[in-house]
Order: C-alpha cells, then structure tokens, then sequence
C-alpha cells in the first residue's frame, strides 16, 4: 500500500526558500504568483492490510521522522483511498 | 579531564575540536564514533561540525538516532556538559535536547564568514571562563543557522536566561546588520534549563589559534575545563552513579 506524506512548514513560520522562489517567478513575468512555500513530498509503500494500518503508520513516521513538529505540519494520503 | 568527540558519517570538524582540546589545551581528548554505546567516561563530550548523515531528511535529523545519541542522552540528563557545535547544535535541537529549530539562512546561501558574538551567560560549563558582556569573533559556516521557536518559547529563553551567545556588533549591540543568518532575537547559541547542554552556530573550534585568524574561541574549551575542574557540572561519574 502506497502512502504519500507531504511535509511544509508551519505557516507562521518564514520559508527564505519560498521566498526566493517566488522572486524568480516573478523574474520570469509571473507576477500572478502571490507566494510559494516549498515543502518535501514522500512515498512510503508499506505492507498493510488496511488503509487505516498504512495511515497510522505513515503518521507515526511522519511524527518520529519525516517531520520536525517545531516548524512543519504534515498531510497523509493513502494511494488507495484516493483510487477507490 | 577526558572530551569525548563524537564522530558521524559527515562530521568533519572532528579533527578540529580533538585537536583544540588536546594540542592546544593539553587535555585527553578521544573520538567516539556514532554506532558506539559508550562515552568512555568522557568529563566533556562534543557534538562537532560537519554533515551528519549528508543532512539528509534535515539537518541532525537521522543523526539524533545513532547509537550514541542513547548515552548523549543519559550524560546530559545527569548534569554532563554538553557542547553542541554548527551541525551538533542542529543534532542537539532534532534531538529535543535544545528547544527550536533551524530554518535556512534568510539568504539562502552557505555562509562562511568570521562574525562578532557576545557572551550573555557564564554560567554554563562553556562560559565559566568568560565575562558578561565578552564579545567574541568566531567564523560561522553553515546553510541553515536560521534559529527559530515559536515566540513564546522565545521568551521562556529570555526569561530563564538560556541564550547564551548573540549575532552582535563590536560594541555588543544586537542589531539587524549584526545577524548573519536571520536568527530570531539575533540567538546564536543557547543552553538547556538545566544549563549543562549548549549548543552555537558559531565553530569556536576554528578559533582557537592566532593562526587561524582568532583565538577568541578558546574561551568555551578552557571553560569546560574550569568548570569540569571545579566540580561546577557534574561529570561522567555523575552518570554511573545515576545508574
């Protein structure tokens, strides 16, 4: 089973590169860009029977690892539950 | 007195802070790598500089779960003095040994420079030797020395008098041109409540002699070995008999 987690700081918290690249699209002409925030984007795939076990688990490596709660928040999806 | 020096896959300021504390301080001094499970009855132990695990994930984050770290751990909680340098402060901060964060530099460049920090705090094991007040030239080389925490565990370090080291100018003012990185409320280094665990950005371990630029950094060795010798910070003995 396939869990994405996409990891982004909080939004109290300043992204310098976020920052920079919103400078640079709008170098290029797309002053449409209010704010771009950067952030890191994850696959686990992971042997589970349920959505729920693959959930629990991305959140527990989210919590221990992928994430640091000082200064990101995180978002999970289970590859199935997006299909089904 | 014995300085641990912990090595990871990465760290590569080892060398530098082994060498201020035995070459030029005189002192035993014995590296550590990450997988072992012993401090070796270290009095000081150190958390250099460097990559550790290529800071993949974020800077310290895989670090915080080598081996050592277990014992890291224990030797802090018993009142061992801790130093955290650049990537080691980053490892004590993933490590919840040190509040907050690190963001990349509000430049978004390696920066690599000699700066100007002063000494807030000389009651910790790697201030004991300074004066309030002591302002230091120490080179930072680091891409993500951005310090953040959210604003009201910023004013729990004021109020409990756990920032240490600050981005100054030469008359030890904190001001905006001061700040190298963006650090929140100019902090450069900081210390646990406990005041045994500190951790800077700053490498005083590469100023330690003239030769180098500036000798202002050995200030922070000579403390810990004050402050081991007075018995100010309990050591590694400490640790066993809390065992």
């Amino acid at each position: 089973m396939r869990a994405r987690v996409f990891v982004t700081l909080k939004p109290s918290v300043f992204d310098p590169q976020g920052r920079t690249v919103t400078d640079a699209l709008h170098t290029l002409g797309y002053s449409a860009v209010r704010d771009v925030r950067q952030g890191k984007y994850f696959e686990l795939e992971i042997d589970a029977q349920r959505p729920e076990d693959a959930r629990k688990l991305a959140a527990e490596a989210a919590d221990k690892l992928l994430s640091n709660p000082v200064i990101e928040s995180y978002r999970i999806e289970i590859a199935d539950e997006v299909t089904a | 007195m014995k300085f641990a020096v912990v090595v990871f896959p990465g760290s590569n300021c080892d060398h530098d802070a082994h060498y201020a504390a035995q070459h030029v301080l005189g002192q035993q001094a014995e590296y550590i790598w990450h997988k072992e499970t012993s401090l070796k009855s270290a009095d000081v132990v150190i958390l250099p500089g460097g990559f550790a695990h290529g800071d993949y994930l974020r800077t310290g984050a895989i670090a915080r779960f080598s081996p050592i770290m277990a014992e890291v751990q224990k030797f802090a909680a018993a009142g061992g003095p801790v130093l955290g340098i650049c990537n080691g402060f980053q490892v004590l901060l993933e490590a919840g040994l040190l509040p907050g964060a690190m963001l990349r530099n509000r430049s978004v460049k390696f920066q690599c420079e000699h700066v100007l920090i002063k000494v807030e705090q000389t009651d910790t094991p790697f201030t004991a030797a300074c004066r309030v007040g002591q302002v230091l030239r120490i080179p930072i080389a680091h891409g993500e020395g951005n310090f953040y925490a959210e604003p009201h565990v910023v004013a729990r370090l004021e109020r409990n008098r756990q920032v240490v080291f600050r981005y100054t100018n030469t008359e030890g003012v904190a001001t905006e041109d001061s700040n190298p990185n963006g650090s929140v409320a100019n902090i450069a280094g900081l210390c646990n409540e406990q005041r045994n665990v500190v951790g800077l950005m700053p490498h005083p371990e590469r100023a330690c002699e003239m030769a180098l630029g500036s000798a202002d950094g050995l200030v922070l060795f000579e403390s810990a070995v004050k402050a081991v010798s007075e018995g100010a910070f309990s050591t590694a003995k400490a640790v066993a008999a809390a065992r």
